[in-house]
């Protein structure tokens, strides 16, 4: 068995596996943990609480702004970017189709494929300098977030190094870092990207229930 | 830091030997005309398209297709460019890069590391914010990773082609080709964030002319006055702005051949791209090298944000005279004890 055969078969099976079995054990896991059951008389709705808390923390507050703006357009600079090579450039619809799901949706074109590569670029880069620069971050930062930043960023180089599409190598040595990060994935703080919603819900009802605004 | 300013010199010779020897082959390779062996496969069109080339004709004919230069059928100025690009700007680049370095190592061995006078005082003095560090970190990124992507588009054929093989080099070169042309545009941007944030620290001021005359303290005397910014390190940022901008634009026309730019504009601009970023990589040589390995404590106001203050009187002592002033900004840290530094310390403006 070749190295593409190894990565684009038995490994791609696996990392997936691993991925998806990873991830809902940890989402299972973090729901079944449920809450304490709070006897105290409600001064409002939690569950307002847990969606308004969904809207308003992708807004950041005044106050912060002019500390953590550096953080907030970069983090949507590349959350976007990633959002839509993910999910919207060709040859990532053309593997969903054939490999995944059976089925694909129209792709950006190309020039609109490269304004995101470059916008996600700009983000992570700023995102992983700021980590290292700024004290406060890099003194709560842990390995495992350095991991997880720089291995995305090395699937994402990769990913445009081959995007000529004229060298197999270069979109296995893509795919095989692609699969690395699926295994790390459910092991790691990129997990925020499933248990957002709930970690800021879960926040939002302890509030609400108490009538603090948030 | 130590590592940075060795107090032997045997680490210094050691690598004045290793990059000797790098050096020497690279220049020597570059100039080598047939690195691999052509296969000789007779062409069964060349005397048509010889007659063709040579014809007493104009070289510009008549087409029903629309576009730039479509009515050319061969242009004899691309053999002329292509070997410009080989023999002359291609071998003169590497020699130019090779030398350049090699005067720095020689400065390197001979001068040494520049310590701080009186040693280290234990005390800090914050030069620059987070914001400043990690834009500084994010453009100098871009741009070792485009010196070296280009580097190996333009060197690429005659360095890396012989020792990895045509198949691996291949791959190489696309992959260095698409990622160049992706990291273009971002190094532009951060060209722009970089001005915005430094021009007004680098404006040119009159003490700036004593500081070129005494060559920033190498001739006659005692120590040059400087502020925030000494006149070198003011040429050097706007030498990047400058070339930076050059090498960008001329980037751009090229990545994006879409907006009716002839053969011609295209073979100026890719000279033009060469050369400008040939002289910003042998200037960042001279960068890289104050910045680590040429001056003790330099590379800590990157690092951690931080100069000692014996270092900052003696490299910017205006600068330094203010800060004390101020007081603000100065942190014990003698005798290992670091204290938190203050979150609304701010370096100053001079």
């Amino acid at each position: 068995m070749s190295i593409s055969e190894f990565v684009d078969g038995p490994f791609w099976y696996f990392s997936a596996g691993v991925f998806v079995i990873g991830v809902l054990w940890r989402l299972i896991g973090m729901l079944a943990m449920g809450t304490k059951t709070d006897y105290s008389a409600p001064r409002a709705s939690a569950a307002s609480g847990a969606i308004g808390i969904n809207i308003t923390r992708f807004f950041p507050r005044r106050d912060f702004w002019s500390r953590i703006k550096l953080q907030v357009v970069a983090g949507y600079l590349f959350h976007v970017g990633l959002f839509a090579l993910l999910f919207f450039a060709a040859p990532h619809i053309e593997f969903y189709r054939e490999r995944v799901l059976g089925f694909g949706w129209p792709a950006l074109p190309e020039w609109a494929f490269i304004v995101f590569a470059e916008i996600a670029f700009l983000g992570l880069l700023l995102l992983i300098l700021h980590r290292m620069m700024h004290p406060v971050t890099r003194m709560i930062s842990s390995r495992g977030d350095y991991i997880g930043s720089i291995l995305l960023f090395l699937v994402m180089l990769t990913g445009c190094l081959a995007l000529a599409r004229s060298h197999e190598s270069l979109r296995i040595l893509h795919f095989f870092l692609a699969e690395l990060l699926l295994l790390y994935f459910p092991f790691s703080a990129l997990m925020h990207t499933f248990t957002f919603p709930f970690s800021r819900g879960f926040m939002g009802a302890h509030y609400g229930r108490r009538g603090v605004k948030v | 830091m130590s590592f940075f300013c060795p107090k032997s010199r045997t680490r210094s010779l050691a690598a004045l030997l290793v990059l000797g020897l790098l050096f020497a082959s690279f220049p020597a390779s570059a100039q080598e005309k047939n690195p691999t062996s052509p296969i000789m496969v007779p062409n069964p069109g060349a005397d048509l398209w010889r007659a063709v080339r040579q014809r007493d004709a104009p070289a510009v004919g008549q087409t029903q297709v629309g576009g730039v230069e479509t009515g050319v059928l061969i242009d004899t100025s691309g053999e002329d460019f292509r070997n410009f690009r080989r023999e002359d700007l291609i071998s003169k680049s590497a020699i130019f890069i090779g030398a350049f370095a090699a005067l720095i190592l020689i400065f390197y061995v001979t001068r040494g590391c520049i310590r701080i006078p009186g040693g280290r005082s234990g005390r800090k003095i914050r030069r620059f914010p987070d914001f400043d560090r990690t834009l500084h970190w994010f453009i100098a990124i871009l741009f070792l990773f485009q010196a070296l992507t280009g580097m190996i588009l333009l060197f690429g054929r005659f360095v890396v082609l012989p020792v990895f093989g045509p198949e691996a080099f291949g791959v190489i070169a696309s992959a260095c080709l698409e990622g160049h042309n992706l990291f273009g545009p971002l190094f532009l941007v951060a060209l722009f964030l970089l001005f915005i944030r430094f021009a007004a620290k680098n404006i040119p001021k009159r003490r700036d002319l004593t500081w070129l005359r005494r060559g920033g303290g190498a001739i006659g005397e005692g120590h040059v006055s400087s502020g925030f910014f000494n006149a070198g390190e003011k040429i050097w940022f706007w030498a990047v702005i400058v070339l930076g901008l050059t090498v960008s634009i001329s980037g751009l026309i090229l990545d994006f051949p879409i907006f009716a730019q002839g053969r011609e504009t295209m073979q100026l601009t890719l000279i033009v791209h060469g050369i400008t970023a040939v002289l910003l990589t042998a200037g960042s040589l001279a960068h890289i090298y104050i910045g680590t390995i040429g001056s003790e404590g330099s590379l800590e106001s990157m690092t951690t944000g931080y100069v000692d203050e014996n270092w900052a009187e003696a490299h910017h002592d205006l600068w330094y005279a203010e800060m004390m002033e101020r007081g603000e900004t100065v942190i014990d840290q003698k005798e290992g004890k670091q204290e938190t530094p203050p979150m609304n310390a701010s370096p100053d403006k001079a």
